[in-house]
């Protein structure tokens, strides 16, 4: 009678973890920066710890329909860069010319994230390999259209996404809509629950009668789309078009979807516990310099902080 | 009458270049500083010793070969298109082949290249380093078979080598701090943006910075932060300064002009005060915004258009004239000087676009050719 009980709290409180984990350490966080770093509840500070988080936050939202489908997707860092070159060269400057240059890399950035797809499916090729590739691809065909000079003008009109009133700015409108979105779709719809179905087992979800492939690919072409979205949205906060625009922030988008909760091996994690996770990085980053430490200290910060997680999150499904 | 104006025209020439001759000498070094860096140690012993080049006289025309950072980013298009051009101008009676090759602004890249350049046998090998320690044995092999190195932009951990041209980075660095101690009045707050950490140009420029705002008591360095020479990093860590500090930035140092942008952008999204800034560079597009936003500013040079020197000391060194081990730029090509603000209304070109770094060389249509000019002007 001990041992069930023992056996049944164990099992709660893991499941706990899995659950609530990223959010309690989130709540922690905030805490502690209560004492250590009270500026990060600036208003000034709080606008633009949103503002940034939107931009990782629409790549990581992204990155967790990839990672439920045991996928991964190494290619975003090239969509954005190549969205933010096709808008500075289609438009040239021009506000009239804006929807046309987003049109067309979203065009792009769908038959990118279809060719991540048909190549993981269809060629069986490890997604890690195939995105990279694709990755390399698309940094060489900017290059060659660019000759090596990643110029052009960026539309006024863009800077729009610059604009805020109070903590609200179009990034985190766009992202906290967007997470909505995506986890009503997760959860609530049929298309949703055969995207988790055919991330924790394929073989019985082909079984039941489900296109694996299919519902692969489109979780491929839709971490493409948001991430033309977030390069949109970069190139309007750079203002430039920046051959590092997404340095870091692909790693990073990967980074918060696995502290969030989503696993690597597929079929579990929720846009909620990424949208956390976001949060989690980016508060961690604000804080770090607030407090002036060095950016060897926050790259070990970070490092910890997602091993600790991926430490945790395996130790609470150990059984 | 004709004779007074030609003394006059001399006189103001004179007069003139010894006022780019002032702006172009460092600042003279206190001994702790040289002690402190051997950066500055290096630069200082061989801007003053002289190459003995005979062993590498020959008749030409010359085969040079020019490793160089290659396809990345404008300032690399526009290195390039020097060397074509000045290949080009100089005639194939004086270069008779040009082998190039293209690193992708990677060290890991480069090192195996350069293994094949110098399997060509070139007659010299001009070498923009992507990384001092990984080419530094590259630039050892080269000269063990008798081809003279000339670095190019930067420098390699090695001694080994026949000349580099560039500029003091350390003198550039604290010439854009001693700006705002000057500007503050020797009292202030400032906050540092430096480039990559552990890239020799970044890390000796910031080394110049530290060392005057050390000496000067009255400055407060609220933070350190690398930008990456990033423009969206900078951007992001420019916001929570501004957030953190406010008001209290008296001044912002920074380690690149793209990095700069993004420190103006920051300003401009926050509606604050630009404050001084001590990094700006000829680059069209941090000069655009200079100007548009009345910014006050001190701004250092790194030209492409150093490869037509790094040429010229190469036919330099094949026709057995001794060079200095250590050639600065400033001394020799117009228009790459230090300048403020009082000034970039003459640097500044609106035809260009926001990518071009000057002084430009070539004539314009190479330029526009090149897709740098503002379409319509």
């Amino acid at each position: 009678m001990v041992a069930t009980s023992t056996s049944t709290t164990t099992f709660t409180f893991r499941q706990f973890v899995i659950r609530y984990g990223v959010y309690i350490s989130l709540a922690l966080l905030l805490i502690v920066a209560l004492v250590l770093t009270p500026n990060l509840y600036s208003q000034q500070t709080l606008t633009v710890l949103l503002k940034q988080s939107a931009q990782l936050g629409i790549i990581a939202i992204g990155q967790t329909l990839v990672l439920l489908v045991a996928g991964l997707d190494l290619s975003v860092g090239g969509v954005i860069f190549l969205t933010s070159v096709v808008i500075a060269r289609v438009s040239n400057g021009a506000d009239a010319q804006l929807p046309l240059a987003i049109g067309l890399s979203l065009a792009l950035s769908a038959v990118i994230g279809f060719a991540n797809g048909l190549l993981i499916t269809k060629r069986k090729i490890p997604p890690f390999v195939a995105t990279l590739a694709i990755f390399i691809l698309v940094q060489g065909a900017v290059q060659a259209y660019t000759r090596g000079v990643p110029g052009g003008f960026v539309p006024e009109g863009l800077s729009i996404v610059n604009q805020s009133v109070s903590f609200i700015s179009i990034p985190v409108v766009l992202w906290l809509g967007l997470s909505a979105l995506f986890a009503f779709v997760l959860r609530r719809t049929a298309y949703g629950r055969r995207l988790y179905a055919v991330g924790s087992n394929p073989l019985t979800a082909r079984l039941s009668g489900l296109n694996v492939d299919r519902f692969k690919i489109s979780a491929y072409v839709l971490c493409s789309l948001l991430a033309c979205a977030a390069g949109v949205l970069l190139t309007g906060y750079v203002g430039y078009v920046d051959r590092f625009i997404a340095s870091g922030l692909d790693l990073d988008a990967i980074a918060a979807a696995v502290v969030g909760g989503t696993l690597f091996t597929g079929g579990r994690g929720s846009v909620l516990g990424t949208l956390a996770g976001v949060l989690l990085i980016q508060v961690l980053s604000t804080m770090a310099l607030l407090l002036g430490l060095s950016i060897q200290t926050q790259f070990i910060i970070k490092g910890v902080v997602i091993l600790a997680a991926v430490a945790l999150y395996s130790f609470a499904r150990s059984d | 009458m004709k004779k007074v104006v030609l003394l006059a025209l001399v006189g103001l020439l004179l007069l003139s270049t010894s006022v780019f001759a002032q702006e172009a000498t460092p600042e003279p070094f206190t001994e702790e500083q040289i002690a402190a860096s051997p950066y500055l140690q290096s630069v200082l012993t061989r801007q003053e010793t002289m190459y003995d080049t005979s062993a590498y006289a020959k008749e030409g025309p010359y085969r040079i070969a020019l490793a160089a950072q290659g396809t990345s980013n404008s300032w690399s298009a526009l290195f390039d298109e020097h060397a074509r051009w000045y290949a080009e101008e100089l005639g194939a009676d004086v270069i008779g082949e040009l082998l190039y090759a293209d690193a992708q602004a990677s060290a890991d890249i480069q090192v195996p290249q350069v293994e094949d350049l110098l399997a060509q046998e070139p007659d010299a090998l001009i070498l923009v380093p992507m990384g001092a320690a990984a080419l530094s044995a590259p630039v050892e092999r080269a000269m063990a078979q008798g081809v003279p190195v000339i670095l190019c932009a930067s420098t390699v951990d090695t001694d080994n080598f026949v000349t580099e041209v560039g500029t003091n980075l350390y003198a550039s660095g604290a010439y854009l701090a001693q700006y705002l101690v000057d500007q503050l009045g020797g009292e202030g707050s400032v906050v540092v943006m430096a480039g990559i950490p552990g890239v020799t140009t970044s890390d000796v420029m910031q080394q110049g910075a530290e060392a005057v705002f050390a000496a000067n008591p009255g400055i407060t360095v609220l933070d350190i932060q690398p930008g990456n020479w990033s423009t969206a990093e900078a951007k992001t860590i420019m916001e929570t300064w501004i957030a953190q500090y406010g008001d209290e930035i008296d001044g912002v140092w920074s380690g690149g002009a793209q990095m700069s942008q993004g420190i103006v952008s920051a300003y401009l999204d926050a509606g604050a005060a630009i404050p001084p800034i001590g990094g700006g560079e000829f680059g069209n597009g941090f000069l655009r915004l200079a100007l548009e936003n009345d910014i006050s500013y001190a701004a250092w040079q790194y030209p492409n258009a150093m490869v037509t020197l790094c040429m010229d000391t190469a036919l330099a060194i094949l026709r057995g004239e001794p060079v200095p081990r250590f050639i600065d730029f400033q001394d020799s090509i117009p228009n790459t000087q230090n300048f403020t603000d009082a000034e970039g209304e003459t640097y500044f070109n609106p035809n260009w676009s926001d990518d071009v770094f000057g002084p430009i060389l070539f004539p314009a249509e190479r330029l526009e050719t090149l897709g740098f000019v503002v379409a319509g002007s």
